[in-house]
């Protein structure tokens, strides 16, 4: 008898506490609708406002008052991208990234000549300090704008190189060790990336006899670049250069310079991943 | 032999002309510092002072300023300089700037711009950012907002910043939806909140009537699902920002947990439990329908998209202890990933692909740590009494978690996969369960 009761009390609690619950579903559902706040106006509004691609405008309000030559070029040379106005933010986005692509290419594609250059440098200082003095006189004459001969000189010149002119092993390991021990602390890598691994860049670095870069770092090689990463890639090539000039003047010893004057650094987190 | 020596003859020149270029110095840097790069963020001038709704430009250029450096330094990689320590820019400096003086600073890079009222009523921020060694304008971006949208203005210039300067893509321009806890232990109130990613603009989405769980963020629009106990029947639903309007995700005749959104954010998989076995559905979120992805008798739960949509990481005890498997998204070739001491849960697929975040339980911890997909190079990220819930910043590299304190306290953290720059995010409640939304549009 009380048990039945019981359970007949329980049920209808139950039944109750359905419909109180079922109630609240109700007005909370009620509530999610009139709230305004949910659905704040100015989100809609600002990404509207958002998506205009023209260039900035301050900058082209500013531009007129400069009286430097300069900046009109700099106004107009990444400009190019002011397509029609109701254009969505994404080709502007895209412009920004395919222009530094493009630097990079260059940035690649340099480094060609110059190559050649410094071979040739080297190798006529060596000889000045040596005694083939006779050997370059024949060749300039025989062969001025041959590029074999050329080779050919160069292979000679460094097979009779006087011993004297290289570098020690002590002297070359401490060199070595005085430019990482002042590169190293300024180079900020940017470790966290997806990419960084295996990615490393070599810049080519010229120094005057005072530690002071002579011409900015120049990009030699990379590796771990690919055509995904581009953006990556060249922030990392240039947190490698922004060491070099954050460092300089380097404090190297001034009876080695010959061997200091131009070098180069490869960039490998390798160490910090 | 004649041929080897003739072979040898031919290389000797190649071989010869490869030692002058040996000959010149190269140097491994294989180290450097992991120091925040200096940068100098002005408060961005205007060309006239004039009063907006949100306030005068001249104070909105320092406030926009101020987001930006605050943006920035949150992300462990810039540490924004005291702008006292360099000469404030006239707008005519903000297109051909002074590097001296920032140089001088010890700055290495230089974001400034212009706040412009606009006679249509709107505002142009530019935004500019220069190398101050070399001297180049790196990129520069304008944004035209109504004046109570300068924020995401500043967020989007945080952005142009961060990515020009790193290569990664942005996150600031995003927002957080996570579960507001207050009240007594036996009482609480659990309530839906979503804020800015900086804490700012925090609004609660829900009364705190039923107890909501879980919110998830999708990838790919201003959707939120989360679980909710209304009508005392543990469900998903579907939650659209943009509306207010929501919706339940299928009717099961029992408990199903909040999943996650697929990529494209069509698709949402969650798991229903029954009688103790618990299993991982997917919903068609277009055609409403239900398909089933585990089976058998142990637990598979906290399901999460691969990026590409293909592959599916999930939590499930099939092998004795929970630990995190790998399938297809058909659920098919479920692969084991996470081996180890302690158990491993609630993973979550990072945006960028290469990492799974999930909570690591051993000791008597929990901790956020990060693993592979193929199940290598797992790490520990974090170090507390209970971390767990991790959510992914929108560009992979930010991971926000929750905290609980042994006193009981829970507040919302962040920390750089690096497992550096470990932080609070603000809210205004304790404050559990986050997710991190997409990049606003």
């Amino acid at each position: 008898m009380t048990e039945g009761r019981a359970i007949l009390l329980a049920a209808g609690l139950h039944l109750a506490l359905l419909l109180a619950l079922s109630l609240g579903l109700s007005s909370q559902m009620a509530r999610f609708d009139s709230e305004p706040d949910v659905t704040p106006v100015e989100f809609v509004q600002i990404s509207d406002m958002a998506q205009v691609t023209e260039p900035p405008r301050p900058s082209m309000e500013a531009a007129p008052r400069e009286a430097g030559p300069p900046a009109p070029a700099e106004m107009v040379a990444p400009v190019p991208p002011t397509p029609v106005p109701p254009a969505p933010p994404e080709p502007q986005v895209k412009a920004a990234d395919t222009a530094p692509q493009d630097a990079i290419a260059d940035e690649v594609k340099k480094p060609a000549p110059p190559k050649v250059a410094p071979q040739k440098a080297k190798p006529k200082e060596n000889f000045d300090a040596g005694s083939m003095a006779a050997l370059i006189d024949k060749s300039k004459p025989d062969a001025p704008m041959k590029p074999r001969d050329t080779s050919q000189f160069a292979k000679t010149i460094e097979q009779a190189l006087p011993k004297q002119s290289r570098l020690s092993s002590i002297q070359a390991a401490t060199l070595e060790q005085a430019i990482r021990a002042q590169i190293a602390p300024c180079w900020n890598p940017p470790i966290g990336g997806a990419d960084v691994a295996g990615m490393t860049a070599i810049l080519r670095i010229r120094l005057n006899r005072d530690g002071t870069v002579s011409t900015p770092p120049e990009f030699v090689s990379q590796t771990g670049a690919t055509a995904g990463n581009q953006a990556y890639a060249r922030a990392f090539v240039e947190t490698a250069r922004r060491a070099v000039l954050r460092c300089a003047p380097l404090d190297l010893p001034d009876d080695l310079y010959s061997h200091w004057r131009e070098f180069e650094l490869n960039f490998d987190p390798r160490l910090m991943t | 032999m004649i041929r080897l020596t003739l072979a040898f003859l031919a290389l000797a020149p190649a071989l010869a002309l490869s030692a002058p270029a040996a000959a010149q110095l190269r140097i491994d840097i294989t180290s450097g510092t992991e120091q925040p790069m200096p940068i100098a963020i002005p408060a961005f001038p205007t060309n006239a002072a004039v009063e907006t709704p949100a306030g005068n430009t001249a104070e909105l250029g320092r406030q926009v300023a101020d987001v930006i450096s605050g943006n920035l330094a949150g992300s462990g990689l810039f540490k924004p300089l005291s702008r006292g320590a360099f000469a404030a820019p006239a707008v005519a400096d903000v297109t051909a700037p002074q590097f001296g003086s920032f140089r001088t600073a010890a700055a290495q890079a230089l974001a400034t711009g212009t706040v412009t009222a606009n006679p249509d009523g709107t505002l142009t921020i530019g935004c500019y950012l220069y190398d101050v060694f070399s001297e180049e304008q790196l990129v520069r971006q304008g944004f035209t907002v109504t004046p109570a949208g300068w924020r995401r203005a500043a967020h989007k210039c945080s952005d142009l910043v961060y990515s020009r300067l790193t290569g990664e893509t942005g996150y600031f321009d995003s927002r957080i939806v996570y579960v507001a806890e207050s009240g007594p232990k036996t009482k609480r109130v659990k309530r839906l909140a979503v804020m800015d990613q900086d804490g700012a603009n925090h609004r609660f989405l829900t009364s705190g009537q039923s107890l909501v769980l879980m919110p998830r963020f999708s990838p790919a629009s201003e959707t939120i699902s989360y679980m909710s106990f209304a009508g005392d029947q543990p469900r998903v639903w579907i939650y659209s920002l943009g509306t207010g309007r929501q919706e339940a995700v299928g009717t099961f005749d029992s408990m199903s947990f909040a999943g996650r959104f697929s990529p494209d954010g069509r698709t949402l998989v969650f798991s229903v439990t029954r009688a103790g076995n618990s299993d991982i559905y997917s919903y068609d979120i277009g055609s409403k329908t239900t398909r089933r992805l585990t089976s058998g008798n142990s637990i598979d739960t906290s399901p999460s998209f691969s990026p590409d949509g293909r592959r599916i990481v999930f939590e499930s005890d099939r092998g004795g202890a929970q630990q995190l498997y790998v399938m297809s998204a058909d659920g098919g070739n479920a692969q084991r990933i996470s081996f180890g001491d302690g158990r491993a849960g609630s993973p979550v697929w990072s945006p960028r692909g290469d990492l799974i975040a999930f909570t690591r339980m051993q000791g008597g911890k929990f901790r956020i740590a990060v693993i592979r997909p193929d199940g290598s190079g797992e790490r520990l990220l974090t170090d507390s009494w209970q971390d767990e819930s991790p959510s992914w910043a929108p560009n992979g590299r930010v991971i926000l978690f929750s905290r609980t304190e042994r006193g009981g306290r829970s507040s919302l953290r962040s920390i750089d996969l690096t497992g550096r720059n470990d932080r609070r995010i603000p809210t205004p409640l304790e404050a559990s369960d986050p997710s991190w939304g997409p990049l606003l549009k």
